[in-house]
């Protein structure tokens, strides 16, 4: 890759932006943060990424509806949804169809960045 | 001469043969009248078994001494119907004998003796008719009494009659089970000294005795001999006649269980409306403080490296130090210098000066969050406590909040809260069902709203007021959700009634919240627009509900 990677990482609970900030330090990728689904939008109206991760439960838009939103404005995106809600994603559901995957939330750190990373991978290639 | 009432029946005993030997008696008794059916007996034994027959009025024993004497004499004054003597005997001490034989009179044969004796024979008819119709009638008042006790006795509920001192006049075998006293023992004893905390005039007996006061299922609590509190329902009204009071009551432990395991089963309900709230209250948390724990095991890790550096450079001062004046200082300079320069290295490649301060900052972090996981651990806890089922003063604005905070980690995405507490006398209640109903309100305005957002995002308002009103407390909880249909209202606080879809509730809410109230003697009010939203309004008095 020539070029950094830029990652937006979603989620109203700034501890947990702050926490995959620690996740993430070393692996090299820009990483920019949104509080709200809305700031978010904004953010990609704007700029690209290369990767979105999202909290599913936030005030005014869910994060499955957020992703869905991702995949219409760039399409390469990788979308992460993580989350704790275990029905946030049901199978059938057209929005979760554009999850590229979805991680439990506690995560595990070798499990968040071997997944963005392969993610990354796959979208450079 | 008065006439003889109805079939007259006498049974005369004679001591001479032949039909002429009492004639005289024969004819004086025609002066009887009427129908008088007169059977002539000559001996003792025939006299006793007529008169055994239970049909006779009268015995007469016509001067028959000789015969009737001793035990036969016996036997024929307590057979029952009057014996009159006859006799020629003009002496007092024919007359004493008799009656020290059991007669009921006595007559003797002289000039007047067809007037006299049909007027004797006569008033003892009469009184002997009199005497077995009065005990008819005391049989039967006695079978009327008996069949009263067998049901007062046998009543599922206690029964007691005090006087207008509140002394027990009658109680039965079901008060007595219920206050614990042995058979029989309660009768004169002061009903209100087994009531729990009331003196006389604050019990309901007690006012029913002074004001007249009736009371229908009012709950109470009775100590027991044995010292446990049994919960009671209590029906008292004045007895106008007597001055005293009836008092009816039940024992309700049972009913109180039955209650209780109802709540605590709505309360589970709720629970796991609201469990999945919770999880992701504390999921929030547990994650970054999870993350937070991985990344501060590696800041350590960068700082023992750190700190392995700063050995080699103190075994380099050290050596340096050892050496003696002898050794070249240049060599010993170079070490640290090497030592020094690789530590620099260290610091700058592992960026330990953000190691520092973030190690710093993920443990502030950490501990926030542990700290707010206890926090929604205690809200949960102080929610579902079950000591604050007892009834004890409480600010209902306390636990309005414990109860919103439990409920807003559930709605806080999709509901704006506003809090309009007035200030608020203590409440004598159970605050833990009142809490109960809070939650239930809450929970129902929370899902009117996110049926009306339909999944479409946005927000709703619940707004929760409280006021001081009227000797009481008046709490309203207001949303901005769907809306009640005007045909269901009628209908909400019915039992088992839901228009959740499956799993979102039993349809006990309401109708348990309703009892709660009821239970307060307070009230509960809703008034609602399809569309605009729903509020409901529940009314307490201050002093909770009488007699508890």
């Amino acid at each position: 890759m020539t070029r950094v990677a830029r990652v937006l990482l979603v989620d109203d609970e700034e501890r947990i932006l702050g926490a995959l900030r620690r996740s993430l330090r070393r692996e090299g990728y820009e990483l920019v943060t949104a509080q709200t689904p809305r700031e978010a939008l904004a953010k990609l109206e704007v700029e690209d990424f290369d990767a979105v991760l999202s909290d599913h439960k936030m005030p005014g838009m869910t994060g499955v509806e957020l992703l869905a939103r991702v995949a219409r404005l760039q399409p390469n995106t990788a979308r992460l949804l993580i989350t704790g809600w275990a029905q946030a994603v049901s199978p059938g559901d057209k929005d979760a169809a554009t999850i590229d995957a979805v991680l439990p939330k506690p995560w595990e750190d070798a499990e968040l960045k071997d997944t963005l990373r392969k993610l990354l991978a796959a979208r450079a290639s | 001469m008065e006439k003889a009432p109805s079939l007259v029946r006498i049974v005369v005993l004679t001591r001479a043969e032949g039909p002429d030997s009492c004639r005289d008696t024969l004819d004086a008794l025609t002066q009887l009248g009427g129908d008088v059916e007169i059977e002539i007996v000559r001996d003792a034994a025939a006299c006793l078994a007529a008169t055994a027959s239970g049909q006779v009025d009268a015995v007469l024993l016509d001067r028959a001494s000789p015969q009737a004497s001793g035990p036969v004499l016996e036997a024929l004054a307590n057979a029952g119907p009057p014996l009159v003597f006859v006799t020629d005997d003009a002496g007092e001490g024919a007359a004493l004998e008799a009656f020290r034989s059991g007669a009921a009179d006595c007559v003797r044969v002289g000039p007047d003796y067809a007037e006299v004796l049909p007027v004797v024979v006569l008033e003892q008819v009469r009184r002997w008719r009199q005497q077995a119709a009065q005990s008819v009638a005391e049989r039967r008042i006695r079978d009327l009494q008996r069949y009263n006790d067998d049901i007062v006795q046998n009543l599922n509920s206690a029964l007691v009659v005090v006087d207008a001192e509140g002394r027990i006049e009658t109680a039965n075998t079901t008060a007595e089970e219920i206050l614990g006293v042995e058979r029989g023992r309660l009768v004169g004893r002061v009903l209100w000294d087994w009531f729990v905390g009331e003196p006389r005039d604050g019990s309901p007996i007690g006012r029913t005795l002074s004001e007249g006061a009736r009371f229908k299922g009012a709950e109470t609590e009775v100590r027991r001999s044995d010292g446990i509190v049994i919960p009671i329902g209590l029906s008292c009204s004045p007895l106008a006649a007597a001055g005293g009071a009836v008092a009816i009551f039940q024992d309700l432990s049972e009913i109180h269980q039955l209650q209780r395991q109802v709540l605590q089963t709505e309360k589970m309900a709720s629970i796991g409306q609201l469990a999945a709230g919770i999880a992701h209250e504390i999921n929030n948390p547990m994650g970054f403080i999870h993350a937070n724990l991985f990344q501060m095991a590696e800041y350590l890790g960068d700082l023992r490296q750190a700190w392995e550096r700063v050995d080699d450079l103190q075994k380099a001062v050290q050596d340096l130090e050892g050496a003696g004046p002898a050794a070249p200082v240049g060599a010993g300079i170079e070490g640290i210098r090497q030592a020094s320069d690789a530590l620099t290295a260290l610091v700058r490649e592992l960026d330990l000066d953000y190691v520092q301060t973030d190690f710093a900052k993920a443990v502030r972090e950490s501990q926030d969050g542990a700290e707010r996981i206890r926090h929604i651990v205690k809200d949960l806890r102080d929610f579902s406590h079950h000591g604050s089922d007892d009834l004890a003063p409480a600010d209902l604005n306390d636990c309005l909040d414990s109860t919103a905070s439990i409920a807003w980690t559930m709605m806080k995405h999709s509901v704006v809260l506003e809090k309009n507490y007035g200030e608020l006398p203590p409440v004598r209640c159970f605050a833990g069902q009142l809490k109960q109903v809070f939650m239930n309100l809450l929970v129902n305005a929370y899902q009117a709203i996110e049926q009306k957002l339909g999944g479409a995002g946005g927000t709703g308002t619940i707004e929760i007021c409280t006021e001081p009103k009227d000797d009481g407390v008046a709490i309203s909880i207001r949303d901005t959700g769907a809306g009640i249909e005007p045909t269901d209202q009628t209908r909400i606080f019915d039992p088992f009634f839901t228009t959740k879809e499956v799993g979102a509730g039993m349809g006990l809410g309401l109708s348990t919240s309703y009892s709660i109230v009821r239970r307060h003697e307070g009230r509960i009010d809703v008034s609602s627009r399809v569309g605009d939203g729903t509020t409901f309004t529940v009314w307490l008095p201050v002093d909770g509900p009488a007699g508890g």
